[in-house]
């Protein structure tokens, strides 16, 4: 008999609203495939629930369940349920100390930049042109934006730390009220950084600014910068547990105009066709390398981070879901083609500065000193 | 043999495949379509997925998504059992640890409050906001033109004003129940205060004396933002109840309601200039939650976020689908509003609600209509002690807890006829002594006698007109009817009728919340809700101390 390598079958149905339908599966029969579960930080809940990625990992044998949770609260998932969920994969490496990895070599097989994403018509009210003697009630602000090498727009972060500490408000930027849903105090919007690691690594940066271009490493500095970091934090109100979330209420035109989220949210939409139109990127000028880590908690993680860091499939999936491959810089944008301008063709030379994170300890302080939760 | 086989597994799959496009606009598996799960060790083709149903605890205004749900269960294989309850209270439920292996998942307009609790934010293990709708005023249409409004250009000050000048009056849902009522509490405190970021202490104070003038005009009040919508139609098609020019509500709960409207009563939905808040339906997994339901779960979001279901979800429930690709539906409009913050803290958001209750909203006057017949007698009366009294306690912290301050609260005990009555008057300051007063008079209850509930009715309407008159004041006023047993003596049901037709406007706007109790008659109260435009709570199913907690969103 023929050997069959795969099935292809379609059937057009003459049904009243005559639907075509093509059912296809490559692998039948073939082994049975290894379950595994993992909790992942949304920002790739749409890269797991890709029929392509689902296809992927059966070709490599794997059955993956994924659960999405804030990256800094997956250690207390775990703990709670420690036999639930065999990797987790956050989105930065910083995330990851707390939980026990079976692997002594960390997994990264893909980063994403953390990102500020606003429109179009709200980045042109922050140029430098219109940007003459713009000041709070505490005082002037130097402009926000730089131009970046490579065509990434750069948004400079120790000016925007002088805007919030002068109390700049959006009149102030807008004095003739031409954007009416501009109110209040000129403010990054992010997740809680006590559950999700994109506004944890938010705190680092900023930390960092107002520590004298310092990474905070003792309690002085925490309390240095504490008050700065109060501000950013609770003016914003109650916060969103997840950057997914954030991401999807700003593109719902509920959110706020300055989004702090990693790149990949915007770059996965823009491949596929639905980032809107006047949506903009904007590359912090100080910043923190996010690492998306597998952290293996049991035996059955193993194939599945082999596959992660090795399966060149998956690895080009990962570019076109928005994520830059370790290794390979370039390979997102050339994965959006022409749908990846705005999008820095490499992010390692576009003039960004890159800071080390403070340790994970103070990291914790640092957070529970912006959330008065000390 | 083995092809063979497989084509006919292929055709059964894709059988089930049919069903799953049923209704679908797209023709095949695309990228944002989900994919089948459950292959598990399988050979074969994937199947839609194990049938799983998600215990969801939500807000009742989600029975508008049936027809949603009925799709993805086909779908997915996920279907939806649902528990209805208001956000705060499903917060309390959440932190309190009692949706703990009781539930799967939360599914309520927002999760702020929620999170704002460690205990409770900690219970969350996942959420994916599902659709959008901001808190809006509904204004009457054929009112815009007296007060001189362009729908598209009113301010919050503005509403305030015509508020104030008494040309506006409103109804609004309970803030410390549901989350329309908090929202727009959240959207008028800053507006007012013009604060410039998340509302403090500071900024309650400062928008106080303007929240309070705004109130005024608050003429109905509701435990849920479906009932208000429901006491708006009913009113505006003729029957009992209070008519008022405007309803603050969802604007989705705003655009259904027109469709039922007459011509006359129809609603122009404004977003205030100056910001809404907004709520994004997060649907929520709980850590508690087991592998299977973790796995529909992530079935059911996925599905709920296709282009072609938010589109439907757009259209049916007049929401705002949510994240790109879709826009929203017919006559949603799109210019943006600045999203106001919702307040960062507890004890900032709690305040805010206390503030409300005690000191902004117009006071109330509260008439207990109290069966104290002989059926009573023992574990009935017990549990009516139980309940009225655990409104006179001293924790309260957002203020829905117990009687309010400047709360107006009347006992009638009744068998045959009217035993006794006595009214309390909550203070301002130190309310505790009058409290425990009220608690004193409803420990004295004591059972004996025949049950003549419409003429014990009469007599408190008396009693309200006579209170009314005497204060010359403008409450919230109402009656709460508790009864375990059906009229057999004195007036009729008839004879009620016509009584409460004779009354005057005053008279006829106070509503009858009857609790079902006991051996009571179901139609006869139900009939006494409809005729008064109250309504019927259920204190056998559940808790009657929930039942007097329920009732306070109302009072």
């Amino acid at each position: 008999m023929r050997r069959v390598l795969g099935v292809v079958v379609s059937v057009v149905l003459v049904a009243a609203v005559g639907v075509v339908i093509a059912v296809r599966w490559p692998h039948s029969p073939g082994p049975a495939l290894t379950r595994v579960s993992g909790l992942i930080g949304s920002e790739k809940t749409e890269f797991f629930n890709s029929p392509e990625v689902q296809q992927a990992l059966r070709n490599d044998k794997l059955d993956v369940h994924v659960t999405s949770s804030g990256s800094w609260q997956m250690a207390q998932q775990v703990a709670a349920k420690p036999t639930a969920y065999d990797f987790a994969f956050p989105a930065s490496s910083t995330a990851t100390s707390s939980l026990k990895d079976l692997n002594s070599v960390p997994v990264r097989p893909f980063y994403s930049p953390l990102v500020v994403i606003a429109n179009r018509s709200t980045v042109d009210l922050l140029l430098r042109d219109s940007w003459n003697g713009v000041a709070g009630p505490m005082g002037k602000v130097p402009p926000l934006l730089k131009s970046g090498q490579d065509g990434a727009e750069l948004l400079d972060m120790d000016a925007y730390r002088q805007a919030v500490a002068a109390n700049l408000t959006w009149g102030a930027v807008d004095p003739q009220g031409t954007r009416k849903d501009l109110r209040g105090q000129l403010l990054i919007s992010t997740t809680d950084p006590a559950s999700s690691s994109s506004a944890a690594l938010y705190l680092a940066v900023m930390s960092y600014l107002a520590n004298g271009q310092q990474v905070v490493t003792d309690q002085s500095g925490i309390d240095r910068v504490g008050p700065l970091l109060k501000q950013l934090v609770q003016s914003q109100g109650a916060l969103l547990a997840s950057s997914d979330e954030l991401f999807r209420d700003f593109l719902s035109g509920v959110g706020r105009p300055l989004i702090w989220t990693y790149e990949s949210e915007a770059a996965g939409l823009a491949r596929a066709g639905k980032l809107p139109q006047d949506t903009v990127v904007l590359y912090p000028d100080t910043t923190i390398q996010s690492d998306h880590t597998v952290v293996e908690l049991t035996k059955n993680a193993e194939p599945f981070a082999a596959a992660m860091q090795n399966d060149p499939v998956l690895r080009q999936l990962a570019a076109r879901f928005g994520f830059r491959p370790s290794g390979d810089p370039q390979a997102m944008v050339q994965a959006l083609g022409e749908r990846g301008t705005g999008f820095a063709a490499d992010v390692t030379r576009i003039g960004s500065f890159q800071v080390a994170p403070p340790s994970t300890d103070n990291l914790q302080k640092l957070v529970n000193a912006a959330k008065g939760s000390n | 043999m083995r092809a063979h086989l497989t084509r006919r597994t292929a055709l059964g799959a894709l059988a089930l495949l049919l069903t799953a496009v049923t209704g679908c606009t797209s023709s095949g598996p695309g990228p944002t379509d989900p994919l089948p799960s459950g292959v598990t060790g399988s050979n074969g083709p994937a199947p839609v997925g194990a049938s799983v149903t998600l215990k969801v605890l939500g807000g009742s205004e989600l029975q508008d998504m049936t027809p949603i749900l009925d799709d993805a269960l086909k779908a997915t294989g996920v279907g939806v059992q649902f528990t209805y309850t208001g956000t705060l209270d499903g917060a309390d439920a959440v932190a309190a640890g009692r949706a703990d292996g009781a539930y799967d998942a939360l599914w309520f307009p927002s999760n702020h409050y929620l999170r704002l609790d460690p205990t409770g934010a900690g219970k969350l293990l996942s959420e994916t906001p599902t659709m959008v709708s901001p808190v809006a005023i509904g204004v009457r249409t054929s009112l815009l033109s007296s007060l001189g409004w362009d729908p598209a250009k009113v301010t919050w000050a503005q509403i305030g004003q015509a508020v104030a000048a008494e040309k506006l009056t409103f109804g609004m849902s309970d803030p410390s129940r549901s989350n329309s009522g908090f929202s727009a509490l959240v959207g008028l405190a800053s507006a007012f205060s013009a604060a410039n970021s998340a509302l403090t202490q500071d900024d309650i104070t400062k928008a106080s004396p303007d929240l309070q003038r705004f109130f005024t005009g608050q003429k109905l009040t509701s435990g849920s933002s479906g009932w208000l919508a429901q006491a708006y139609q009913r009113s505006a098609q003729g029957g009992s109840g209070t008519s008022v020019g405007a309803l603050v509500n969802y604007e989705s709960v705003l655009m259904e309601l027109n469709r039922t409207l007459p011509a006359g009563a129809q609603l122009t939905v404004i977003r205030p200039l100056d910001g809404v808040v907004s709520a994004n339906y997060p649907l929520t997994l709980l850590n508690s939650s087991s592998a299977a339901a973790r796995d529909a779960f992530q079935r059911l979001t996925a599905y709920l976020l296709r282009d072609d279901v938010q589109r439907k979800i757009s259209d049916v429930t007049a929401r705002r689908p949510i994240g790109p690709g879709v826009g929203p539906g017919a006559g949603l409009p799109g210019d943006p509003r600045a999203e106001l913050p919702f307040p960062g803290s507890r004890a900032v958001a709690d305040a805010l609600l206390a503030t409300y209750q005690n000191q902004l909203r117009r006071p109330s006057r509260t008439v207990y209509v109290l069966d104290t017949s002989g059926s009573m007698e023992g574990d009935r009366l017990a549990k009516l002690k139980q309940a009225l009294g655990q409104l006179t306690g001293s924790n309260d912290p957002r203020g829905e807890q117990r009687f309010r301050d400047r709360e107006e609260v009347t006992l009638l005990s009744f068998a045959d006829s009217v035993k006794w009555e006595k009214t309390h008057q909550v203070p301002q300051k130190e309310p505790q002594p009058e409290l425990a007063a009220i608690n004193a008079d409803v420990q004295s209850l004591s059972a004996d006698g025949g049950t003549a509930i419409y003429s014990s009715l009469e007599e408190a309407y008396k009693l309200v007109a006579k209170q009314q008159a005497a204060a010359g004041d403008d409450r919230f006023t109402s009656i709460v009817l508790m009864t375990d047993g059906e009229s057999n003596e004195g007036a009729s049901a008839g004879d009620f009728a016509k009584f409460y037709q004779a009354l005057p406007p005053a008279g006829q706007a106070v509503p009858v919340f009857p609790i079902l109790f006991g051996d009571a008659a179901k139609q006869q109260l139900q009939g006494i809700a409809d005729t008064t435009g109250g309504k019927l709570f259920d204190g056998m199913s559940g808790s009657l101390d929930g039942v007097f907690e329920d009732i306070r969103g109302y009072q």
